[in-house]
């Protein structure tokens, strides 16, 4: 028994030592992002490192939660959101800066379990059918594309509408069209173009350590790998 | 007892810390439009399905909590502390964790929720039995710890008495154990059923969300707090209210023993 604190307190203080050596944290840059740039953020954030840019620490969250929490002074050096109205009242360092635009599509599990057919299926009561909440930027977009739908349940994020689908809790679902570019259980039941209403990501610096980042993001490199990914860029 | 004055100090420090939010929520609370905002059928609507959900979880949790309250205390079994570990799981399980645990159960393709959904045509996530699912998975343990408790502290004397007086094993129950046990039951269904009516993570993730239907008073607070903070205070407000008016009275009671 007598050595087991002294153990675990040595691995406290190896912990301690560990993290905090690596020294370079105040070197790296810190990017708040809308959670629907899960899948594309860490690519983004690998091509800027290679074009000599600081590491990126990744933020992920909903718009709403995000713009909240900047607001009540969390440290970050750039934002990106998927509602440039959540801006107002941020203290930024030069204008936001349009990145890329998402689509929202209906989506179902791969293997149809619903036997979704056509857009009619939105409304039949049989089915099963998540969306976003209104309020959250992908919850507003649904809305403003499709009207009003009889959803099941109206989730807190995209993250969680494409959950449903996954673990085919849900029929059908209304996601971004690069959630079902992402995820292999999700797919399109019809071909739907990639029509607006739609999402439109800004990107703004936050501090002047972040403006380089937000450059970054409207230059080539970074527009290719947003419509790899299934943006439509401009 | 005159206490020491560095433990009041500590203990002082500990008051202040868990009262200071409070205060905080109290003094951004928006009074001057509070009986409008509570005054939107939205609210009234979250209201009602909060206690609807939170006494059919208490009801659940009575019936079901009870006997395995009794039987952890009572019964000899092998592997009891390790019943007991998985028994208060959900008390320090994050809820969003028992919340998609529960759909691995009882969800549509879940072990179990496969085939409810086979034999019965039962879908619990997104239905109002859903959230009450929900609930009764997080509150049962506080329930049962209240009620485990005053069954080992209290002696039973009186049981083994009765016993070789003839009394039937569930005559004793009905008759000595159960009437004796009365005010930690008492206490600790009010506990579960507070526990119940706070419940978030667990409810979101497994019944989702809908108004009217799984949308309770701390998911409609949470989807407010992103669009309208001012309403996000006042249904806090609410819960705050129902949560004081519970707890105050028992004062003391959950202690096992009292």
């Amino acid at each position: 028994m007598t050595g087991r604190p002294s153990r675990l307190f040595l691995a406290m203080a190896l912990t301690v030592v560990l993290t905090g050596g690596c020294g370079s944290n105040d070197e790296r840059l810190t990017v708040f992002a809308a959670s629907s740039l899960a899948d594309v953020l860490p690519d983004l954030a690998d091509a800027h490192r290679q074009a000599g840019g600081p590491d990126v620490v990744e933020v992920l969250g909903g718009s709403n939660h995000l713009a909240a929490q900047l607001g009540d002074g969390a440290p970050a050096d750039a934002f990106i959101t998927a509602d440039a109205a959540l801006l107002v009242g941020l203290t930024i360092v030069g204008p936001p800066i349009p990145v890329a635009d998402n689509h929202m599509v209906v989506a179902i599990p791969t293997g149809n379990p619903g036997g979704v057919t056509s857009p009619d299926d939105l409304r039949r009561g049989d089915l099963r059918l998540a969306v976003c909440a209104t309020g959250v930027p992908c919850g507003d977009a649904t809305a403003a594309r499709f009207g009003y739908l009889p959803a099941d349940t109206e989730e807190p994020s995209v993250r969680a509408v494409l959950s449903r689908l996954v673990l085919g809790e849900a029929d059908l679902g209304v996601v971004y069209a690069t959630d079902v570019a992402a995820e292999a259980k999700v797919v399109v039941p019809w071909t739907q173009e990639q029509a607006c209403p739609c999402v439109a990501y800004a990107a703004v610096a936050l501090s002047d350590r972040g403006v380089g980042f937000v450059e970054f993001l409207a230059g080539q490199t970074a527009q290719a790998i947003l419509t790899y990914h299934g943006f439509s860029t401009r | 007892m005159t206490a020491p004055r560095t433990v009041l100090a500590a203990a002082g420090l500990a008051f202040a810390f868990l009262a200071l939010p409070v205060v905080g929520l109290l003094q951004r609370a928006p009074w001057t439009s509070l009986g409008e905002l509570l005054g939107r059928p939205a609210v009234a609507e979250a209201l009602m399905l909060s206690l609807l959900v939170s006494v059919l979880a208490a009801g659940v949790i009575l019936v079901l909590g009870t006997p395995l309250a009794w039987v952890l205390a009572r019964v000899d079994i092998p592997g009891r502390r390790l019943l007991r570990a998985l028994v208060v799981l959900p008390m320090v399980l994050p809820p969003v964790v028992g919340g998609t645990a529960l759909l691995f159960a009882l969800g549509r393709r879940g072990l179990v929720g496969q085939w409810l959904d086979a034999w019965f045509g039962l879908i619990l996530p997104f239905t109002t039995a859903g959230a009450v699912v929900a609930a009764t998975f997080v509150a049962l343990p506080f329930y049962v710890v209240a009620v485990e408790g005053a069954l080992r502290l209290g002696d039973d004397h009186l049981e083994q008495m009765a016993g070789t007086l003839g009394a039937r094993p569930l005559t004793v129950l009905r008759r000595i154990t159960l009437p004796r046990l009365l005010p930690a039951i008492g206490a600790g269904l009010a506990l579960a059923w507070a526990r119940a009516l706070g419940e978030f993570g667990a409810t979101i993730t497994f019944a989702g969300n809908l108004p009217g239907r799984t949308q309770t008073l701390p998911l409609a607070t949470f989807l407010a707090l992103e669009t309208d903070p001012e309403a996000a205070l006042a249904l806090s407000l609410v819960m705050l209210a129902i949560s004081l008016a519970v707890l105050v009275p028992l004062r003391d009671r959950w202690l096992p023993g009292r």
